[in-house]
């Protein structure tokens, strides 16, 4: 009886030993280490814009820390999973900043799975764009293709049946996307105001959504729901201040995926139907804005619904020149039926050509040679993107982007921001 | 059905040495003989390690983990790769559902952008993560994947052996025949040869140090690929073999490559 009323009292603590021993007892804690030093280079000083004076600075140093810790008990079945990152960048310090990329416990039951925590889904399979994937905000000061992500807090439901995979998501919580600082390269040279809300409940919103995906036969297919807050930004102009301002609609999301792979073949095709985004309509010194904040008050252009699709094919060949090398062919198209009136990093009418070449080496090595070309504007960007390992534990990537920009398109920003970036990857 | 009952007539032809067998009956023959000795193992677990060698010798490793279910009726055997190493390639996994007729289907997970990505079948003369194993040396060896001919006996090793050649079906095989060394007593391969679409010798896989599990099953120890073309060679280290370990369908589900470990 005295152990019971013991037990009574210290429930929780006893409770949290527990768990602990139970952590612990079964002494699978894994802890992996992955640390990146990174260097840029750019070919030229920054472009000076209207508002700001050029940034001169042509070497860049940055250094990002990911450790991954993970436990798994009950044979298996239930897990926890740590990954907190950590990067300090020497120039802008708006991309010096860490996150929880995911800490969730993760259950896997006879007629479903579960998730609640913090944690990371992808959905899509084209290259170029990544349209439908919505559940994650994008890192924006990680990566200049936006396939970083923040950690999302979720609760999922998995349920694998014969009729296809559903997952079904409550998202608690938005995260704001993140932004170069004026500082950086490759910024607009303005700083970021505070984020404004659609919903009153800003960014407590509780968003919802799901995804039915399923394959038969080397056809796999996807439909998914999103509703909620936008992870884009609709990026109006503070004049009182001089500032940026990201604003965040309430929208409703509907994608498709489709890929199809045949022989050599990979087809794959994306697309979202979007409704409640701002509109790119106030004209304001030449440039049209979805928000702006003037002495005179805020303007919020009208909502508007669009659709926006990325489709192409991969073909391989394998085995290139009697060689150990793969070489595939990628051409994919994207499409926005706001065209002009775009958000901005939205692709409207673009081509992504690349090469990709896989060595089949002892080191993994690939590259990717790909040219982006926007044949309304008539300007295109050319990324090289290549990595290999030097021996177990570290590897080392290499990235180089030119921008080729026409004078009246929105990249022209970007046209003096050519850059060759070096990543050595030290796992512990 | 037919196929038992075949077997079993075609084995007794075999045994009694029987002339009235053409070199391609005989070959089959031995085949499914070989392929009914593995039967029944339901699940399995092993440990691999691949070590990749150069022409100069020098040697790098990777280490993974390798789960099989079998296959019920027409379903084919299903398999979960999970790699440890090299640390950057940590909790990459490959998922294959092994067919009889028509080509396998392939997915691979990379952990870095929790993407699940469906592999063509196209590449399956390509070689498998760097190493002189291409993807269909490693995937389950299906009877119906091949046409066979019985060439010879012959002694390996101090063992007698059934030659036989097989043939690959599939026009997107690297291989225009592969020549087996079988052993009488086990019907295990001790030896292949492989020829590639010039019809040249391109590799020799040897497997060594066979052990016997659950009184039945009969795995190598060791797997070495050479390639005579290139000078390269791969050794495939298997270590900690268990079998009937209970293993669900469950986990081997696309979905289940998101959580593999």
């Amino acid at each position: 009886m005295k152990s019971v009323a013991k037990l009574m009292i210290k429930k929780p603590v006893l409770f949290g030993l527990a768990f602990l021993s139970a952590v612990t007892a079964q002494a699978e804690i894994s802890i992996d280490t992955q640390l990146d030093y990174e260097v840029s280079g750019y070919f030229n000083d920054g472009a000076a814009t209207e508002t700001s004076s050029s940034n001169d600075n042509r070497i860049n140093n940055s250094l990002a820390l990911e450790l991954e810790v993970f436990d798994s008990w009950d044979d298996g079945d239930q897990s926890i999973s740590f990954i907190p990152f950590y990067r300090y960048d020497e120039m802008d310090e708006e991309r010096s900043h860490g996150d929880i990329r995911e800490l969730i416990w993760n259950k896997v039951a006879d007629e479903y799975e579960l998730k609640v925590g913090v944690g990371k889904v992808f959905w899509g399979v084209t290259e170029s764009a990544h349209l439908v994937d919505i559940v994650n905000q994008t890192d924006g000061v990680e990566s200049l293709d936006g396939e970083e992500k923040l950690g999302q807090p979720m609760v999922q439901v998995l349920l694998e049946r014969e009729w296809g995979n559903l997952d079904l998501f409550v998202l608690p919580y938005f995260r704001e996307r993140t932004f170069a600082g004026k500082d950086a390269r490759l910024s607009a040279g303005l700083d970021y105001a505070d984020a404004i809300y659609e919903s009153s409940a800003e960014e407590k919103h509780v968003d919802v959504a799901a995804r039915w995906s399923h394959y038969w036969e080397d056809l796999e297919y996807a439909v998914s729901v999103f509703h909620g807050t936008s992870r884009d930004a609709a990026i109006g102009y503070d004049s009182t201040r001089n500032e940026l301002v990201p604003y965040y609609s309430q929208i409703t999301q509907l994608g498709g995926e489709l890929q199809y792979l045949n022989e050599g073949w990979a087809w794959k095709f994306e697309g979202v139907y979007r409704d409640g985004m701002l509109e790119n309509s106030l004209a304001n010194s030449g440039i049209d804005f979805p928000l702006f904040i003037s002495p005179l008050g805020t303007q919020l252009a009208k909502e508007e619904d669009y659709f926006a699709t990325a489709a192409g094919f991969e073909y391989t060949q394998v085995g290139i020149f009697n060689s150990r090398m793969d070489l595939g062919w990628v051409a994919e198209h994207i499409y926005d039926s706001r065209q002009d009136d775009a958000s901005v990093g939205a692709f409207e009418h673009d081509v992504l050509l690349a090469n990709r070449w896989v060595a089949n080496d002892e080191a993994d090595s690939e590259l990717l040679v790909g040219v982006v070309y926007d044949y309304e504007y008539e300007d295109y960007s050319l990324s090289i993107e290549g990595n290999t390992r030097l021996f177990d534990g570290l590897s080392v990537e290499v990235e180089a982007r030119v921008f080729a920009a026409s004078s009246d398109d929105p990249q022209y920003a970007f046209r003096d921001e050519d850059l060759v970036k070096l990543t050595f990857s030290y796992y512990l | 059905m037919i196929k038992k009952i075949m077997t079993a007539a075609l084995l007794v032809a075999v045994s009694a040495g029987s002339l009235a067998l053409t070199p391609q009956e005989q070959g089959l023959a031995i085949a499914i003989e070989g392929d009914k000795r593995g039967e029944g193992y339901e699940d399995s677990k092993v440990n691999l390690k691949m070590v990749l060698i150069d022409k100069k010798g020098r040697e790098s490793a990777r280490d993974m983990r390798v789960k099989g279910l079998e296959g019920v009726g027409e379903g084919g055997d299903k398999s979960l790769m999970i790699f440890d190493t090299p640390k950057d390639q940590k909790g990459v996994a490959m998922l294959t559902f092994t067919h009889k007729e028509k080509s396998d289907d392939q997915w691979l997970f990379l952990p870095a952008l929790k993407r699940v990505k469906k592999i063509s079948s196209r590449n399956k003369s390509g070689p498998f993560v760097g190493s002189e194993f291409a993807f269909e040396d490693i995937s389950s060896q299906e009877v119906e994947k091949y046409t066979y001919k019985y060439l010879r006996d012959e002694t390996l090793n101090g063992m007698d052996c059934f030659v036989i050649e097989r043939t690959p079906t599939d026009k997107y095989s690297g291989y225009t025949k592969q020549v087996s060394w079988i052993d009488k007593a086990e019907y295990r391969a001790l030896k292949v040869e492989y020829y590639d679409r010039k019809k040249s010798l391109l590799k020799t896989l040897l497997n060594k140090d066979f052990k016997q599990y659950l009184g039945r099953f009969w795995r190598p120890a060791v797997s070495e690929m050479v390639n005579h073309q290139t000078g390269k060679s791969t050794r495939l280290i298997y270590d900690d073999y268990s079998f009937q370990v209970g293993l669900k369908k469950k986990e081997f589900t696309k979905n289940s490559l998101k959580r593999a470990r």
